[in-house]
């Protein structure tokens, strides 16, 4: 029934073992424009199966990889409050990612840690992704990154996605953690 | 390194569950463990299929952790987490000089001010509402698209066609009729759905981007709260004034069940949609006492609707926190790719719907469903006062909102409608059945029960109102 009305039957693609960057993030701290910037404008919209929370996918070239890179609802948390977090915590865990982007707004560090932390906790390769770091520049924020990554033991890269600041060094840090992350496994 | 009383207690359970579990589940087995004592019950769902005789040694194990505990277990976790986070936070940031309270911060107040804030909203609303969608779009440029587009062009040419090609009366009636699938199915999305919600979403667009919704939920978020909602709910009802039917799809947004069930029911009664607006605004014109009862009555509706709903609706209030962005400068590429993207998805999702109604008309047409629906609404149309003629206005209604709306319109100006008549009927129209596409796309979204349901409550709902209306403008005989 529900199905009939115009509804666009395109499902999640089914995981086919390719590589695949995760982006997650609490809603409006730019993990959309995260997504485009890394995967250019294309994007597949499907409804996550069985719900009618929507997931993006797209195709970003890192480091002469193709990778695929979902981009999921908003989260707070990995405890899930709501649909789309559960559809959020299901893609990180069933999806196999080799590299997840934490999103943060970086003018809220403390807030956004609590996420990071659990992502951290449940060894999932994180990658902290402080955005619009811009601003918090402007509210006379400065973060020390060097330090971030010793006591998060995870890559922290500051970035401004609506100017494309940082862009290329996360793309960089996305390499760098995939390949590195491969040469321990063998 | 950590102070809160008794983790240690905590870290024990963990390591119990942890060693307990032998299957991989994408994540750590801490952090199963972690959400294990924290009752997610879609983790014990998975971890109980995997291995159950794991999971019924864990359940004690998580008992035995509450028990040491006054406060839930997640509350404990989670302030233990915040713990560290301060910390790190702590040897990471370093804040410069305080940031100046400039021009932006000063708006921004105004903006969460009730007493500047409300003004703001009204003047919003009327700028980029009424003079821009309403004007605008609903105006100068659906005159455009349909006169120049359709009755120029393709209605005459469908129309030949039809003649040409279909030799039974009742075929051509289906594509080219009155209520065709090309004249009003196709039309009615591509003439007047479009460019409404184009300019709807270019004000959208602006609005959001600017930063102005958040501040917006704050300044709203204590009305809301009486009405079972929070102030996230402002936005699908913002986006009703420009279309109920979007709107609606959009109320999946909002966290809990009975919060879009709430805002589904509030939609479907008490928010008129642009298309609506428009035309019972210039119904009103030259009744201003008119028009204020109007808007008090759509505004009782609104509260007393949403108070009731969210007392008789299970479910615990909802919490809001909203973070507040900085207010930006909107970027022109910025507002033109969301409205872009937002259209093309809108007008995908919609575009189906409105050939179904099309057809649905046509059957109703050819069957003579039509006629008797008319007939029987003749029956409440009387109840409240209103000529017999006002019924097809109201059948229509269903299909079209600002059709029957334009249908009154018609009566208004062949001198059928006093005063009071019009306010009677502006109210319990706005208030009767939302448009067909708007029924369907609550089927989809709340399912069929639901919304057949919430028909028949707004069914009665408005002629109910518009009853007891007349009523009282009849009996203190309201100059209107």
């Amino acid at each position: 029934m529900r199905r009939r009305f115009g509804r666009r039957t395109r499902q999640a693609a089914p995981s086919d073992g390719g590589r695949r960057i995760v982006i997650v993030g609490s809603p409006n701290v730019g993990k959309s424009l995260i997504f485009t910037r890394l995967t250019g404008a294309y994007a597949v919209v499907s409804n996550y199966p069985g719900t009618t929370v929507e997931v993006f996918r797209g195709w970003a070239h890192v480091g002469g990889e193709r990778y695929e890179v979902i981009d999921t609802p908003g989260m707070y948390s990995l405890l899930p409050v709501s649909e789309e977090e559960l559809v959020a915590r299901r893609i990180l865990l069933s999806d196999r990612p080799d590299a997840v982007l934490h999103v943060a707004d970086a003018k809220n560090l403390e807030r956004m840690l609590l996420l990071t932390l659990q992502l951290i906790e449940a060894r999932l390769p994180v990658i902290l992704v402080l955005n619009i770091i811009d601003e918090a520049e402007r509210l006379g924020m400065a973060i020390d990154v060097p330090r971030l990554e010793r006591e998060l033991r995870a890559p922290v890269c500051a970035t401004d996605a609506t100017t494309g600041r940082g862009v290329d060094a996360l793309r960089g840090r996305i390499e760098e953690y995939v390949s590195r992350a491969r040469m321990g496994r063998h | 390194m950590y102070h809160v009383p008794g983790w240690d207690a905590i870290e024990a359970s963990l390591d119990r569950i942890e060693s307990l579990l032998a299957r991989p589940y994408g994540m750590s087995g801490r952090a199963v463990a972690l959400l294990l004592l924290q009752g997610d019950d879609e983790i014990a769902g998975i971890v109980g299929a995997a291995e159950p005789e794991a999971l019924e040694k864990i359940r004690p194990i998580v008992a035995e952790a509450q028990a040491r505990y006054d406060d839930p277990l997640p509350y404990i976790i989670a302030v233990r987490r915040q713990e560290e986070a301060s910390r790190i936070t702590r040897a990471v940031l370093s804040r410069g000089a305080a940031p100046r309270v400039g021009f932006a911060e000063r708006l921004s107040r105004i903006m969460m001010n009730p007493l500047t804030g409300i003004p703001l909203v009204l003047l919003i609303l009327y700028l980029g509402l009424y003079k821009f969608v309403g004007g605008f779009g609903a105006g100068v440029l659906v005159d455009l698209v349909e006169d120049a587009v359709f009755v120029r062009r393709v209605n005459p040419w469908t129309a030949a066609l039809a003649e040409r090609l279909l030799p039974w009366e009742s075929a051509r009636a289906l594509i080219a009729g009155d209520y065709g699938i090309v004249t009003l199915g196709v039309r009615y999305a591509v003439a007047i759905i479009l460019p409404i919600v184009a300019t709807f979403f270019i004000a959208f667009a602006v609005i959001e981007d600017s930063g102005y919704l958040p501040r917006l939920a704050m300044l709203i978020d204590r009305l809301f709260k009486a009405i079972g909602l929070t102030g996230r709910a402002v936005i699908p009802m913002v986006l009703g004034l420009g279309c109920d039917t979007m709107a609606t799809l959009v109320t999946r947004t909002l966290p809990t069940v009975r919060e879009r069930l709430i805002s589904t029911i509030l939609l479907a009664l008490a928010i008129p949609c642009s298309a609506q607006l428009g035309v019972i605004l210039s119904l009103l014109d030259g009744h201003p006492l008119g028009l204020w009862v109007w808007v008090g009555v759509m505004g009782g509706v609104f509260i007393l609707v949403g108070a009731l709903s969210s007392r008789v609706l299970p479910g615990e209030a909802p919490s809001f926190y909203m973070e507040i962005p900085p207010l930006r400068l909107p970027r022109p590429a910025n507002v033109l790719i969301k409205t872009y993207s937002r259209v093309r998805w809108y007008f995908l999702e919609i575009f189906p719907v409105f050939i179904l109604a099309s057809v649905v008309i046509w059957a109703g047409q050819m069957t003579g469903l039509f006629d008797r629906g008319v007939a029987l609404l003749r029956h409440p149309v009387r109840w409240i006062g209103l000529p017999d003629d006002a019924a097809v206005a109201f059948l229509f209604g269903f299909f079209r909102r600002d059709y029957g709306a334009a249908g009154l319109f018609d009566i208004k100006r062949a001198g059928l409608l006093t005063g009071r008549q019009i306010v009677v009927a502006c109210t319990t129209l706005a208030l009767f059945l939302p448009c067909v596409a708007q029924f369907l796309i609550t089927v989809r979204e709340r399912g069929l029960r639901t919304a057949v349901a919430l028909s028949a409550f707004v069914f009665v709902f408005s002629f109910s109102v518009g009853f007891l209306l007349n009523k009282v403008l009849v009996f203190w005989a309201v100059p209107l």
